[in-house]
């Protein structure tokens, strides 16, 4: 646990704060004020990830530190879009994410500017970590909406929402395209950057992993889950819990030496 | 279907094993039998489903979706080592999977180090290709400024840009840093007894600063610091120094030469491989020693099409069938409610009349 006593730190913890308060704000009922303050935390996020820009002079999604503060930016537009267009609910939560996602960029990663490796310096950089990451932030919805499933919980019926599991599939349905996407990019990149598509490499299995996961969530439901549909929201938990080993364990743990160590 | 799951639920598992075990076995791992027999039932099963399945078939995006897995599949099998192997029996298509060159600036060669055999010399064995591929010149580019790192036994660091002239101060109890000289390849060369420090301009590779540390009351001290060297110290330096650069790029200069003509001409760099004859020619390692050959990965391009194909068509099913065809749908109606709103006006509005 670090604390970052830097400009970039402070930001990052400004809008912490900010989605904290809007958070407990929402729950007490005063939801105008909490989506104020939302915005307000989007706002610095959006400031920070351009600070971040400005300070490393390329995209800033090179290292998990750059990653988290981007994942802490993009939630606000994304779990917009969720409520809005996809008509899903849990909007209190969705101000619990942005902090969630926000504080291992605040607290455990070091914000040391890097200069990119030959390696990255490929226009597929910014595209295939940036749609993994919006397809990250979907599924993490996603992963709410079925543990709100499993605890029982749905929205009020008067709210014109989805209920947990269907929402938990329609926010899949938007996700997965993105995952996939990220998936053939990076087999792309990797193809032109070391000369093959697929090199077996940790990150790039347990990418394949993830992706497996909800193409198996897509058949189970298609095939029993009508009859359990509990047992939809558990494939759409696994896929969240690889996602995470995906984005962390690789990096963090020295158990699975590769190519993609650079992003630590 | 529910083999289709089975065989999905497997293949997890397989990935999350190749992921424990790291990609150099899990890359031999998944040339053994058992999944190349597993590779085949997955192919075997999109097929059969797609031919069982009519509404597989029906809906585009469903089929794009699971043709393209077919297209993944088919391409990388036709692009592996049996695949080529296979080809040579039957076509007699005889073409390199994948291998290495090793090129040394200003020379020529057609010959490929198969991948399989490149940890054993003596075992080395050698391919060659149709045309001969010359490197010109092979370049490292570094971002500037280079950094010399300085470090006290206590603890406290400076990461000081190298500018030669410049003084940095490092406090009033430890004087100050200066950075006299830069060598990319320092030599000490010794003659009629004495001893001259230069920057040899012969092949070799020894990047250095000479720097200058005087101490607040007025001793000066002169150090070398070396970039591929680092880390020496004497129990009687105050301070731990290291030169580091960080690598821009990798750059060979690189022709194609055949029937004694130049049939292309390129620059290669990570992410900018050369395409010729069949074959992609990527930028893989190079000359740590002194910067005099690079090391190209060469690989066939055979299958890589069809693996693309697949691609395009995964990714064009999947935003179809889950994003594009449901806002196709939402306009529709939008736009048929209009219609039908303003038809209702204008019918309302002749009644009226
Ligand atoms: C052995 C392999 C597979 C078999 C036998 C199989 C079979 C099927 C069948 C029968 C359906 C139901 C179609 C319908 O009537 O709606 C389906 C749906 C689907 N499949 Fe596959 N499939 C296989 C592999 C894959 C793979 C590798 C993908 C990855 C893209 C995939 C993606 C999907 C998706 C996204 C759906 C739609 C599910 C939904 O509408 O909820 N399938 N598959």
């Amino acid at each position: 646990m670090e604390i970052k006593y830097t400009i970039q730190g402070l930001l990052i913890y400004a809008t912490i704060a900010a989605y904290l308060c809007a958070f407990v704000i929402t729950l007490l009922r005063r939801a105008k004020t909490g989506h104020i303050l939302y915005l307000f935390g989007f706002a610095i996020a959006v400031f920070s990830f351009g600070y971040r820009w400005y300070h490393v002079r390329h995209v800033p999604l090179q290292n998990l530190f750059e990653v988290f503060l981007c994942l802490g930016m993009i939630c606000y537009p994304v779990l917009l879009f969720c409520r809005r267009i996809l008509r899903v609910g849990g909007y209190s939560t969705d101000m619990l994410i942005g902090a969630i996602v926000l504080f291992p960029a605040g607290f455990v990663f070091n914000g040391e500017p890097q200069q990119l490796p030959p390696a990255l310096q490929s226009w597929l950089f910014t595209p295939h970590v940036a749609v993994y990451m919006l397809s990250y932030i979907f599924m993490a919805k996603a992963t709410f909406q079925a543990i709100s499933q499993l605890a029982g919980k749905g929205p009020d019926a008067n709210e014109n929402l989805l209920g947990p599991e269907q929402a938990t599939y329609r926010i899949i349905c938007v996700g997965f395209p993105l995952l996939t996407l990220g998936l053939v990019l990076g087999s792309y990149w990797g193809k032109k950057a070391w000369g093959d598509y697929w090199g077996w490499d940790p990150k790039e299995l347990w990418g394949l992993a993830s992706w497996l996961v909800y193409v198996g969530y897509f058949h189970f439901r298609y095939m029993f889950g009508k009859k359990h549909p509990r047992i939809n929201s558990f494939w759409a938990i696994a896929g969240m819990v690889v996602i995470i080993v995906t984005l962390l364990w690789v990096n963090l743990s020295r158990l699975f030496p590769g190519l993609h160590s650079y992003a630590t | 279907m529910w083999i289709g799951l089975a065989l999905i639920i497997l293949l997890l598992f397989v990935s999350v094993y190749g992921a424990f075990i790291g990609a150099a076995r899990a890359q031999s791992f998944i040339k053994r039998l058992p999944l190349m027999v597993y590779w085949s039932a997955f192919l075997m099963m999109l097929i059969a489903a797609l031919a069982v399945f009519r509404r597989l078939v029906r809906v585009p995006g469903l089929l794009l979706m699971h043709l393209g897995c077919v297209f993944i599949l088919a391409g990388s099998m036709w692009a592996s080592e049996s695949g080529h192997k296979f080809q040579k029996k039957l076509f007699g298509i005889d073409k390199i999977t994948t291998g290495q060159m090793i090129i040394h600036e200003g020379h020529s060669d057609n010959c490929v180090i198969l991948k399989d055999n490149k940890q054993i010399k003596e075992l080395m064995e050698l391919k060659e290709l149709p045309f001969s591929v010359e490197l010109k010149d092979f370049q490292i580019e570094y971002y500037k400024p280079a950094y010399l790192y300085v470090q006290t036994r206590d603890g406290q660091g400076w990461k000081i840009p190298v500018e030669t002239g410049a003084e940095f101060p490092l406090g009033p109890e430890l004087g100050t840093v200066k950075i006299l000289r830069t060598f990319e390849n320092f030599k000490i060369t010794i003659k009629e007894g004495s001893r001259t420090i230069i920057d040899d301009p012969q092949p070799g590779f020894n990047p250095a600063l000479e720097v200058q540390i005087t101490s607040p009351d007025g001793q000066v001290t002169t150090k070398y610091v070396f970039e591929r060297f680092g880390g020496h110290s004497h129990t009687e330096d105050k301070f731990l120094l290291s030169y580091r650069r960080v690598i821009s790029d990798y750059i060979s200069r690189l022709r194609i030469i055949e029937d004694e003509r130049i049939a292309a001409e390129k620059d290669i760099e990570v992410n900018h491989p050369l395409s010729f004859g069949g074959y992609h020619f990527y930028q893989h390692s190079y000359d740590a020693e002194a910067g005099q050959y690079t090391v190209l990965m060469v690989v066939s391009n055979t299958g890589l099409a069809v693996v693309y194909a697949g691609y395009w068509m995964l990714c064009i099913g999947v935003f179809w069938h889950m994003w594009l065809r449901h806002i196709v749908a939402i306009k529709i109606k939008t736009y048929n409610k209009t219609v039908t709103l303003s038809a209702a006006k204008s019918l309302l509005s002749c009644s009226k009349q």
